[in-house]
């Protein structure tokens, strides 16, 4: 239900996902990221440190994300993510459109 | 299950935080102080009841119920009035209108939280019921009737859809005698919605394939196309899918594929299982998006196994999930069986944490008949586990 939004810097948050993003939260993600896209938030750091379950409509919620974004040149970034999360960004080839960090720190330096 | 959500609209104070406090136990409470106020409420979110008061200033709760029986989405809303009037008439004004129910203050709390949860329990039947009718008929229609077949092979499928799985498609041509079409995908999302978008998303790649089959028979550039469709049309926005097309050429004993992030297939060879390993992005992400054909050849014994999520992701005992290793394993185990298929199936089901998928299960088994008794493949060497260097490469 609940996921921690941290700023960081211009335009940018860091959200902690939490245990698992999947069909029971993925509506929720999606209003929370939304409202951060209405206040004019382009830039979204994914902390995935904690992630166990990354299923199918929590990744299409984050696909729609980044649909969202791509026309106004924001971007979503995955950091630190956890083995499941990496075994479903393989299988999807999807770390060729959110970039991947090894940390939290690392993505934000990154911003700058 | 996320909890259900209440509307209590009462312009008494007291009164409404009573019921915000005592409700709120059980479910995610809004409030409004009057009608118009409850609208407001009701735009940023649609409650699955509505508690309201009848005299309010501004739009009293007669307003409001015929405002909500206006609109196609609110009209169903199980609604139940709360008001000191004792009089008959409003109680009958009130049945007419299609309130659910009408309690009268001063009330008792046990007995109002009582219908409030009959109610809720009465509307969730109603619509399961119904998710679960509608959602059987597009699975229904999602999967083929017959499947392909060609002299010298055999083929096997599954297919359990659940009420609230996903949009898992399966489905085949075959264009020109000689040359088949397989594809196998799953459009994201959940329940009758993801059903909903996997059975349009069939039909548009059939009707790509139909069109562009005269100018290539290539699975990466078809796939190219649809991912470009997907991405640019907006009736397919938010539509996500991974997907695996094969062309199957049975007398040239050949299968050509691209694959779109969809769940990869396992090859038993003649000397042993393991992964395909190739494959490309995603559905719907990235409009430039490249997708490459790799050819496999299926020698005499040899089978294709093609397969969806809800195997890859099935919870095992030890709380993992089954994972590419665990799906060479039962291949592997399933492999000479008559039925290898229901018997992948069970030893899946055997090392589950449960006896059932939590998901849509589809398997597609492509075999071709061994030259000799598949025994001999059998007592071969040993099998050793391709699933590190699989994993090392992707």
């Amino acid at each position: 239900m609940n996921f921690p939004i941290e700023q960081a810097g211009q335009n940018a948050v860091v959200i902690r996902v939490g245990a698992s993003l999947d069909f029971r939260n993925a509506s929720d993600f999606k209003a929370i990221v939304q409202q951060q896209v209405d206040t004019g938030i382009r830039r979204f750091i994914l902390d995935f440190s904690e992630t166990n379950v990354l299923d199918s409509t929590g990744l299409g919620s984050i696909f729609s994300l980044h649909r969202n974004l791509s026309s106004s040149n924001g971007h979503v970034m995955f950091a630190a993510a956890s083995r499941p999360v990496q075994v479903v960004v393989q299988l999807t080839r999807t770390y060729k459109v959110f970039r991947q960090f090894s940390s939290v720190e690392a993505a934000v330096q990154s911003l700058e | 299950m996320p909890r259900h959500s209440v509307l209590i609209v009462e312009d008494e104070h007291t009164l409404r935080r009573l019921l915000s406090y005592r409700l709120g136990r059980q479910y995610d409470v809004r409030t409004a102080a009057d009608g118009k106020e409850a609208i407001e409420r009701i735009n940023e979110h649609l409650p699955d009841l509505i508690i309201s008061d009848i005299l309010m200033p501004r739009m009293d709760g007669f307003a409001l119920q015929a405002a909500l029986q206006e609109r196609h989405d609110t009209r169903v809303i199980p609604f139940i009035f709360l008001t000191a009037r004792t009089d008959e008439d409003s109680r009958r004004r009130g049945q007419r209108m299609g309130v659910d129910d009408y309690i009268t203050k001063p009330f008792d709390m046990e007995q109002l939280l009582s219908r409030v949860d009959r109610l809720l329990e009465r509307s969730d039947q109603f619509r399961n019921h119904l998710d679960a009718r509608i959602g059987q008929d597009f699975s229904q229609r999602l999967m083929p009737k017959t499947m392909p077949r060609a002299a010298g092979y055999r083929s096997w499928f599954h297919n359990v859809p659940r009420d609230h799985g996903g949009g898992d498609i399966f489905d085949w041509i075959e264009p020109r005698p000689g040359t088949f079409f397989i594809t196998v995908g799953d459009v994201m999302g959940k329940g009758l919605q993801a059903k909903f978008y996997a059975f349009s998303f069939l039909g548009f790649i059939r009707s790509a394939l139909h069109t562009m089959l005269d100018a290539t028979d290539s699975p990466a550039e078809l796939m190219k196309r649809v991912n470009q469709v997907l991405v640019e049309d907006p009736l397919l926005e938010d539509t996500f899918a991974s997907l695996l097309l094969m062309r199957w050429e049975p007398e040239q004993h050949r299968v050509t594929y691209a694959n779109a992030g969809h769940c990869r297939p396992a090859l038993i060879g003649p000397k042993k299982v393991e992964i395909v390993p190739y494959s490309d992005m995603i559905l719907g992400l990235d409009p430039g998006a490249e997708y490459t054909d790799t050819t496999i050849e299926i020698q005499p014994g040899s089978a294709l196994v093609s397969y969806t999520d809800g195997l890859l992701e099935q919870p095992m005992a030890s709380g993992e999930q089954l994972g590419e290793a665990g799906v060479l394993e039962a291949v592997r185990h399933a492999h000479g069986s008559p039925q290898p298929v229901d018997s992948l199936v069970e030893h899946v089901l055997d090392i589950s944490q449960r006896r059932t998928f939590g998901d849509d299960i589809l398997l597609f088994w492509l075999q071709r008949d061994a030259d000799r008794e598949p025994a001999a493949l059998r007592s071969g060497p040993r099998w050793f586990s391709p699933f590190a260097e699989a994993q090392g490469s992707v």
